[in-house]
């Protein structure tokens, strides 16, 4: 239903087709990012502060397979192949000599492996180009023409290919985590959360459940990174990929309830889309009229936004523990708590 | 045979016969303890325990607290390994078995950890630079043999062309040394070539630096009238060792890689060659003491979780839901319901485990344990915390259990269920075992009744 309606709104809404479309966009792609992210912190209960990574490792290598300045050009599907399968393997290397680690001692390794990262894509110049990141990225369907449609130029004209592009793989990205958790590398993961050593007792081998966690959570943020740069055709600078962007993806997952599908896609909505589309869109309405004339960051509203977003997470988890829409388990699990613990 | 086995689970009456008939036909023990030894720093939990248990057979391991049986159960289920001793199953050793895979598997992993060191130790992005970027800026095609030759003339340090500012420049492999600007590009390969033949000269041997006229054998003319910029010998010298250094560097990094990787993926191969999780599909599953199950899944999904190795498919079938995958699941699920209508949870499948009454989650571990499909069952205290007609009811599902061709080797202090379906008994206490035999025999042993109620001091 909500897919439908998301389909058919930019037939219907023109605004879609500018600025917003675009901001929609990069709403999907966290919703992406943020499903994959929740495979490891709400399925398998493993702590990843750096995330973020995998998203710009997905990124960098989409560009590097397809910007015009390297010989590969091989396209945007190959390429995010490529870079899904490279990402997921990137993901294993990190998994296999961490795996022992639990709780905070894995986290801090994700968090150290976020940062390592940045600085590697920053300081290996003559591939990432350093700063300057990759550009520019062609559109998805570049040189690709269909029945007299260039499609590499109305993906650059018309924001709503990207809208889209982005939906449909959002949705396939919902789809397969839907029977991820329905099938029994699911019940897996979330047995290894559970309890480590009773799922081991019965013959299941945490190792390669949480590889499987580790690789899949590593591949879809790949996949995200891949239409990140694609859509903003170029990688932007390592920075963008840095311990804010994990941790908010990581606050989107808690505050829409670890493990849980709609929870996950309704915390990225209110607070990446309070980043990317309300408050440009309220500061656009400030200036229109006029109340800020000396441009303080006081009365724009962005310059309140990191109080807001504390403030919301907050209230939800005072109110909220389990996360807005909690998953069943999760809620199984609070409502359980004041006669079990 | 497992899968028969499974399957009767539902209908223990018809496996009656052939799990009697196992048992009177296998002359070695299912499991066999041999003088399991296991030592917590200074403190013996278990001291030399010897146990067989026959297959087909109710075995009890009874003792005061603290006298090691869950320590002994650890042991065999494979939580830690003993510090001497061993134990048998159907006379194997429960260990990850090694194969020609295990070596296969961690030169993989080697070469992949000696590929990374050897990349950051001659420098990637050089690399990159040269065997990449250097084969865009002359306008011609791309292609995989120039590139082998670029990665070729980068671990052999030799000379390079680059541009800069629109003019053509010859530089090291590595870009850190330039010798010349050219404007002209093919008059820069002819410097490239002449300079490079002096470093190669440089390094064979003195007394040799060829000159302009040294060139023109090559039967260029345009290369004759070259005039090379002139080198200063510490340049020179560093450019002359660019291919034994770089050539090091690879190596040293791709072996120290390769030493660091394979003895790593040894080492940790071999701690955890005794897992549970060996010992689980080997065929041997247990219960916990303080209750562990999945305690926010259902009760269904605690026994599919037991389940887990009789669907196939890996993650792409799970991920497709291919027919086989399908049927898998379908399967699995009739069998987890045949599982808990055994146990007597049948009508709870779908109410979350952590919910249940005490007696039932007991009893929703043994469905879990036993539809792993094991031949021994480990039953750590089942009993704890039932009423009277609990653990009678308890007494009759371990009976069923037996009767359905598992063997099963209880920790119990309920000495009613013990006494009842116990084939035989043993005691331990100070982790030592202090007799053995039947239920009669023990009731009478002076040993044990020392070790329960008290000695004369």
């Amino acid at each position: 239903m909500t897919l439908a309606v998301l389909a058919v709104a930019p037939l219907c809404l023109p605004a879609l087709g500018g600025a917003l479309g675009g901001q929609v966009t990069t709403l999907f792609i966290y919703c992406i990012l943020a499903l994959g992210l929740n495979v490891m912190v709400g399925y398998t209960g493993l702590v990843h502060l750096g995330i973020a990574s995998f998203f710009g490792i997905g990124a960098y290598l989409l560009a590097i397979l397809t910007v015009p300045m390297y010989p590969f050009q091989i396209g945007f599907l190959p390429a995010t192949a490529v870079a899904v399968l490279a990402t997921a393997g990137i993901g294993l290397a990190l998994g296999a000599p961490t795996l022992r680690l639990r709780g905070d001692y894995l986290a801090i390794v994700t968090l150290g492996f976020g940062e390592v990262a940045k600085v590697t894509l920053r300081n290996l110049e003559q591939i990432t180009g350093g700063m300057k990141g990759l550009n520019p990225v062609p559109p998805p369907g570049a040189g690709v023409t269909i029945g007299g449609l260039d499609l590499g130029k109305e993906f650059a004209i018309d924001p709503r290919w990207f809208y889209y592009l982005a939906l449909a793989s959002l949705a396939g990205v919902v789809l397969l985590m839907r029977r991820l958790e329905g099938s029994r590398l699911g019940r897996a993961l979330v047995a290894v959360r559970e309890d480590e050593l009773a799922a081991q007792a019965m013959g299941i081998s945490a190792t390669k459940v949480k590889l499987s966690a580790f690789a899949m959570s590593s591949a879809v943020a790949g996949l995200a990174g891949c239409l990140y740069a694609a859509s903003l055709s170029t990688t932007a600078d390592p920075n963008a990929y840095d311990f804010n962007r994990s941790i908010m993806v990581l606050c989107a997952v808690i505050l829409g309830g670890l493990g849980s599908i709609p929870g996950t896609l309704l915390g990225v909505a209110i607070l990446v889309g309070f980043d990317t589309v309300l408050a440009p869109w309220a500061d656009s309405w400030i200036q229109q009229w006029n109340i800020n004339p000396t441009g303080s960051s006081l009365l724009s509203f962005s310059g309140w936004r990191l109080a807001i977003f504390g403030l919301a997470l907050v209230l939800v988890m005072r109110y909220r523990p389990a996360g807005l829409i909690p998953s069943r388990r999760m809620a199984a699990e609070l409502h359980d708590a004041p006669e079990g613990h | 045979m497992a899968d028969a086995r499974r399957d009767s689970a539902a209908n223990p009456a018809a496996r009656n016969q052939s799990g009697k008939k196992a048992a009177s036909a296998s002359s070695s023990p299912l499991l066999d303890l041999e003088g399991i030894t296991v030592r917590f720093g200074g403190l013996v939990a278990v001291s030399d325990l010897e146990l067989d248990v026959e297959e087909g057979s109710i075995v009890s391991l009874i003792g005061p607290n603290g006298a090691g049986k869950t320590t002994a159960f650890n042991c065999v289920s494979g939580i830690y390994s003993p510090t001497s001793g061993s134990v048998r199953f159907r006379g194997k050793r429960l260990e990850r078995a090694f194969t020609p895979g295990t070596i296969l598997k961690a030169l993989a992993v080697g070469l992949l950890t000696g590929l990374l060191f050897a990349a950051a130790a001659v420098d990637l992005d050089r690399l990159w630079m040269a065997v990449v970027k250097r084969g865009m800026i002359t306008g011609e095609p791309f292609t995989a043999s120039g590139a082998m030759e670029r990665l070729r003339g980068y671990f052999r340090a030799e000379l390079a062309i680059d541009q800069m500012a629109g003019k053509w420049r010859v530089v090291s492999a590595d870009g850190s040394d330039v010798l010349a600007i050219k404007r002209d590009l093919a008059l820069a390969r002819l410097v490239r070539d002449g300079l490079q033949a002096k470093v190669t000269a440089w390094r064979t041997g003195p007394g040799t630096v060829p000159d302009a006229s040294d060139l023109a054998t090559t039967g260029d003319a345009a290369a004759a009238s070259v005039v090379l910029p002139p080198v200063k010998d510490e340049v020179l010298d560093r450019l002359a060792a660019g291919k034994s250094r770089i050539r090091f560097r690879g190596w040293a990094g791709l072996f120290a890689g390769m030493l660091l990787g394979t003895t790593g993926t040894l080492a940790v191969w071999q701690r955890g060659r005794r897992s549970p999780h060996v010992v689980a599909r080997a065929g041997i599953s247990r219960t916990f003491q303080n209750i562990r199950l999945f305690s926010n899944m259902s009760v269904l999904e605690n026994v599919l979780v037991g389940l887990d190795r009789t669907i196939p498919g890996g993650v792409l079938a799970m991920l497709l839901r291919t027919p086989a995958n399908r049927r898998g699941e379908a399967e699995a699920k009739r069998r987890a319901l045949a599982a808990l209508d055994f146990v007597g949870l049948s009508g709870n499948a779908n109410r979350i485990a952590g919910q249940l009454p005490y007696g039932d989650q007991r009893r929703l571990e043994i469905a879990r344990a036993l539809a792993t499909g094991a031949q021994l069952l480990l039953l750590d205290e089942p009993a704890a915390g039932m009423n009277p007609s609990e653990t009678g009811d308890l007494a009759g599902l371990i009976e069923r259990i037996r009767a359905s061709g598992v063997t099963v080797l209880l920790i119990e202090h309920h000495m009613n269920v013990v006494m009842r379906v116990s084939d035989r008994v043993a005691v331990l206490d100070h982790g030592t075992k202090i007799a053995e035999g039947t239920p009669a025999e023990v009731r009478r042993d002076e040993k044990v009744i020392e070790a329960y109620l008290g000695g004369e001091a």
